[in-house]
């Protein structure tokens, strides 16, 4: 449940500087202005340089959403790697 | 460009991988180990080896919210999370850290950034550093104290503001508490966040268990989960301002990764006071190499911050390989002894 939870959390979280910027209290510098050169990218690189490029807020979920992808990858290879070799972590109870 | 080079199009660099799995590494050993995230070393870091400082904070967020869901999903399994109080937090730790992240924006544009958030990081790592040599040399003497106060809970220090209106109840962590203490203490460790770049795990931690009233495992979660969303959205944001190289926040966060699982796993081997006392010369000599590039000795500062924190790596990696000898020796003699 908590991990529902925290998908809503990240959602919502993702709809804050659209609200920010709204406003137009809050300037976004350079931002929408820099572009990056892409020459001799490929891949990846060619693919978030592109972003960059093209729009600033798609830059930004694309970043939020690799890093958190990636996270999520990350945590359940190592919880296959951990229960693999006998290391299961359970709920625990708490005391002071 | 060398072998392990790679160009990373949005700061404009031309990286060595090796340099960037090597910092996202230590800080995964480091934090893994000490239970404090590490990310103060990754700023100073990316910025000595060439980063802009706006780009060093937001790469290290970046790299913190990838990291930090690796830790909590741990953390989450055991228990230790407080979900409703994390989610009372996003208010005071978004806020928080737009304030840093404007901040860090309304200086670049005077060209104070790197200037301010050098000095801001002198102070605070020779102040840490300070602190836990302090609580080195004092150990002995607060050891009583301690023996003495083991056996009581944990009472969160009394104050007005504790008791001010509206309040809330977290059932988790079992206290009931003012929703301004709650938003203040993630406001004000989101600004550090968003100003600095990193977790701010080292400030909340102490303000959950001590103001709040957490238990302590409950804090520990709490606090990941916190950086959670303090990294998600200190990556949005400050992508969405173009300060976010997402390459090499990729590759720290694969170093961290391995790294963290070290550190995790040192702390079943390395017992006692001694290695704090390295961990506080590694935090000085941080602070040292940042004081080197505000000078301009870059080099210099490169070489210092890498050779400590992988200095520091490799006494707890081998720490941990002696460990789980004397260990595996241990139960091997264990049946012949019985037979």
């Amino acid at each position: 449940m908590w991990k529902l939870r925290s998908g809503l959390a990240v959602a919502i979280l993702v709809a804050v500087p659209a609200l920010v910027t709204a406003t137009e209290g809050l300037d976004v510098p350079e931002a929408l202005e820099k572009t990056v050169s892409l020459d001799g990218l490929t891949g990846i690189s060619f693919f978030f340089a592109r972003a960059y490029n093209e729009n600033a807020w798609l830059y930004a979920v694309y970043c939020a959403g690799t890093m958190g992808l990636v996270g999520v990858l990350i945590a359940v290879v190592t919880d296959v790697i951990l229960k693999a070799i006998g290391m299961e972590v359970h709920k625990i109870e708490h005391r002071e | 460009m060398g072998l392990f080079d790679v160009y990373l199009p949005v700061a404009g660099l031309h990286f060595n991988v090796l340099v960037l799995l090597a910092i996202g590494f230590s800080v995964g050993v480091l934090g893994g180990f000490f239970g404090v995230g590490g990310a103060w070393v990754v700023t100073p870091a990316l910025n000595i080896f060439g980063f802009p400082m706006a780009y060093a904070i937001g790469t290290d967020l970046a790299h913190i919210f990838g990291k930090s869901i690796v830790a909590t999903a741990k953390h989450g399994k055991m228990g230790n999370v407080d979900v409703r109080m994390g989610l009372v937090s996003i208010v005071g730790s978004v806020l928080g850290v737009e304030a840093g992240a404007q901040m860090i924006m309304l200086l670049g544009k005077h060209r104070l950034d790197e200037d301010v958030v050098r000095y801001v990081y002198m102070v605070l790592l020779f102040g840490l550093g300070a602190y836990m040599l302090y609580d080195y040399c004092t150990k002995d003497k607060r050891q009583k104290k301690i023996e003495a106060a083991a056996a009581l809970p944990i009472e969160p220090k009394k104050s007005w503001l504790r008791d001010l209106p509206p309040m809330v109840t977290f059932p988790v962590s079992g206290v009931r508490v003012s929703l301004w203490t709650v938003l203040g203490v993630f406001f004000l460790t989101g600004l550090l966040s968003g100003f600095l770049g990193v977790g701010g795990g080292f400030i909340r931690m102490p303000a959950l268990i001590y103001l709040i009233g957490c238990p302590t495992a409950v804090a520990v979660g709490t606090d990941l989960f916190s950086v959670v969303f303090t990294g998600a959205y200190g990556c949005f944001t400050y992508a969405l301002k173009g300060r976010v190289e997402i390459i090499a926040a990729l590759w720290m966060l694969v170093g961290a990764a391995v790294g963290a699982q070290i550190g995790v796993t040192a702390v079943k081997y390395i017992h006692g006071y001694g290695i704090r006392l390295l961990f506080a010369i590694m935090v000085l000599l941080a602070g040292s190499s940042v004081a080197l590039k505000q000078t301009g000795y870059t080099t210099l500062a490169a070489y210092m911050v890498m050779a400590s924190a992988l200095a520091m790596c490799a006494v707890i990696m081998i720490q941990l390989g002696r460990g789980f000898v004397k260990e595996k020796s241990t139960k091997q003699s264990a049946p012949a002894a019985n037979s």
